[in-house]
């Protein structure tokens, strides 16, 4: 019988895990109407019932009320193995599902939720990571619409149950907003805007302890919405008035800078598939070797007018969520920093381009060997380096485009951002990703002016890496270059000079 | 299973392998009713040039992974071509995930009949070019 879960082009061949859970249902079908039998199901009738079952409720939606009874009915594991199903189904099956199925995945998402299913924060999210960003085609705006209301109407459940998948959540509504905020209006995207600024907005101003899970990503994203005055005046309370977020212990906002921001949350916004093939990109093309698959990697998720927003998320993801091993680093496949040039000349629009840049360089801005990953910072680094023989013109852009960080990010907040850097260059010499800044410092294609910051740096890190050196380092380098000191401010300040970098560019 | 490495004409529809699509042609529509599509395909041994026939044509697009199952390798028209034929089927399986090489390209060989064999079997004689001339390699 054909299938009335997943649309299936001609010529293309059966899915073995739809396969799989149909013919537990074509099986099981006499079985799954009342009255049920009474008989406790082995180990292996059990796992053919729960498909069965997964399949009735998510292909009759009539009887779907019929089929969860039964499932409560014989559950053993707290519905563990169902759940992780329905996990597998999200990830494996999403993009093909019918329409009328994908209804009826939310409407049994809830339900898990109602029973506290084992697993149902990853249930969740794997839902959260089919939503695309830069994507506003009915059935992902649909999607957010669907979701965004689950979390709001199940808020209390959440916070109680699973709090962690409400920042995930967060993280994604955030960076969902930065694109529905910016687009011309409709009154259906209005309608889902609403409820998405609603839910972050609660997030933010009530649960400010979960928020602050994300870690500094969740400043790079609020960034981005500063235009919307909600979160212009959430921003300005983060910047001025910390004790606002009522939460103890938060004093200012570069305590957040300091928080390293967990890969799970860049992975919920890249789909499963995307992952896929960006993993495989990175672990089995040869350097030389790629531009098919990079065309047509980009013919899949980048075309179309909003798409390229995606490679923000893709840059986070390659540069925080996939770490390749020693043995692939010294092999002759792709290295990430190569995937990343691709990315960035791939970008069309400037702010893209801005965005991306600085997902680039974000973990360079606060690093700390303590608590960073040098595998964060590392593609930024030998993107420059590698750039040189040949496009010498991305590690101008990019080196230029650091130290326009250094100097606007956080005007009032400058030692820690430039001890951040100094930081990064220092671990990147020491660690032996490059051998010493030399590389740039002495390349003659290089402005004199970036040579000259790039000095001052150096100087640094002969010396002791001791934390009053530093910030006596950095207040003189701030002389050398002859620039503002921080001067207390104005509310409205505070959020341009927040904002500077957006402004310079 | 065999790697398109091992191909070697034969009037036989006996061929079951799989690989990547490539590149792929214009449709072109023959004398009557009758679609074909030449497309490069290709697996971690070699290339290959694949005819597709009607629906097959547009059914698969670059970045496809296919399975071939009794397929032929020989000449249509004088060119030297993988396809399903009448009798073979083909069927997408997956996509991107596959590595592959473009050299040697299987239908860019001068074959010649075995010197000593009575079951038309063909022998690689020289390569007339490493690469596809057809759908030449991406900058």
């Amino acid at each position: 019988m054909a299938s009335k879960l997943i649309g299936t082009a001609p010529r293309e061949a059966e899915n073995p895990y739809e396969l799989s859970i149909r013919q537990a249902f074509d099986a099981l079908e006499s079985k799954l109407r009342p009255p049920f039998a009474l008989t406790v199901p082995n180990p292996q009738e059990y796992m053919q019932l729960n498909r069965a079952i997964l399949y009735g409720v998510l292909c009759e939606p009539h009887f779907a009320k019929v089929h969860i009874k039964h499932l409560h009915a014989i559950v053993t594991d707290g519905y563990a193995l169902f759940v992780s199903l329905l996990v597998k189904v999200v990830k494996e099956l999403y993009v093909k599902l019918f329409d009328s199925v994908k209804n009826q995945l939310i409407w049994v998402t809830k339900e898990m939720i109602n029973v506290s299913a084992v697993g149902f924060d990853g249930l969740l999210v794997s839902l959260l990571r089919q939503i695309v960003g830069g994507d506003f085609s009915d059935g992902n705006l649909w999607l957010c619409f669907e979701l965004v209301s689950l979390f709001l109407g199940k808020w209390d459940c959440l916070l109680e149950e699973e709090s962690l998948v409400l920042s995930s959540a967060l993280y994604t509504f955030l960076r969902l907003l930065a694109d529905h905020c910016r687009l011309l209006t409709n009154s259906k995207l209005d309608v889902l805007k609403c409820l998405e600024i609603d839910f972050c907005v609660k997030m933010l101003r009530e649960q400010f302890q979960l928020c602050l899970k994300i870690g500094r990503d969740l400043i790079r994203l609020l960034q981005d919405l500063v235009h919307v005055p909600v979160f212009r005046a959430i921003w300005k309370d983060l910047v001025l008035n910390p004790s606002e977020f009522k939460t103890p212990g938060f004093l200012d906002i570069s305590q957040l800078y300091h928080l390293r921001t967990s890969s799970r949350y860049f992975l919920t916004r890249i789909t499963p598939e995307m992952e896929t093939q960006l993993r495989f990109l990175l672990t089995h093309v040869k350097l030389g070797s790629q531009k098919r698959y990079q065309a047509w990697f980009a013919k899949k998720f980048l075309f179309g007018p909003e798409r390229e927003t995606l490679i923000v998320d893709i840059i986070r993801f390659i540069c925080c969520g996939h770490h390749p091993s020693n043995e692939i680093i010294q092999s002759d496949i792709i290295p990430r920093w190569a995937v990343i040039g691709w990315l960035l000349k791939s970008c069309q629009k400037n702010h893209v381009e801005t965005n991306a840049k600085l997902a680039l360089f974000y973990d360079w801005l606060f690093f700390d060997e303590s608590v960073d990953n040098i595998m964060n910072i590392e593609p930024a680094m030998l993107l420059m380096v590698c750039s040189i023989p040949r496009y010498i013109d991305m590690t101008h852009t990019l080196l230029d485009f650091l130290f326009l960080l250094v100097d606007n990010y956080d005007v009032d907040r400058k030692d820690v951002i430039s001890r951040g850097v100094k930081s990064a260059f220092a671990t990147l010499v020491h660690k032996g990703v490059v051998q010493s800044l030399d590389v740039l410092v002495s390349c003659k294609t290089l402005s004199p002016y970036l040579k000259e910051r790039l000095r001052k740096i150096q100087v640094l890190e002969v010396g002791v890496p001791n934390e009053l050196h530093l910030l006596h380092i950095s207040q003189h380098s701030m002389e050398t270059f002859n620039l503002p000191s921080p001067t207390p401010c104005s509310e409205t300040e505070a959020t341009s000079k927040n904002w500077g970098i957006r402004i310079a560019n | 299973m065999i790697s398109l490495k091992e191909l070697s004409p034969a009037a036989q529809n006996n061929i079951n392998t799989k690989f990547i699509v490539l590149d792929k042609m214009k449709t072109v529509a023959m004398e009557g009713q009758n679609k074909t599509c030449l497309a490069l395909v290709a697996d971690e041994t070699a290339a290959v040039h694949f005819q597709f026939w009607q629906d097959e044509c547009d059914a698969f697009e670059p970045g496809d992974i296919l399975q071939l199952t009794n397929g032929i390798f020989s000449y249509v028209r004088k060119s030297l071509v993988l396809r399903a034929g009448k009798r073979g089927s083909v069927q997408k399986i997956g996509e991107y995930t596959m590595a592959f090489v473009e050299t040697p390209n299987m239908s860019e060989i001068r074959w010649v009949p075995h010197p000593n064999d009575s079951h038309n079997k063909y022998v690689q004689e020289s390569v007339i070019s490493s690469h596809s001339r057809i759908f030449p390699p991406m900058p």
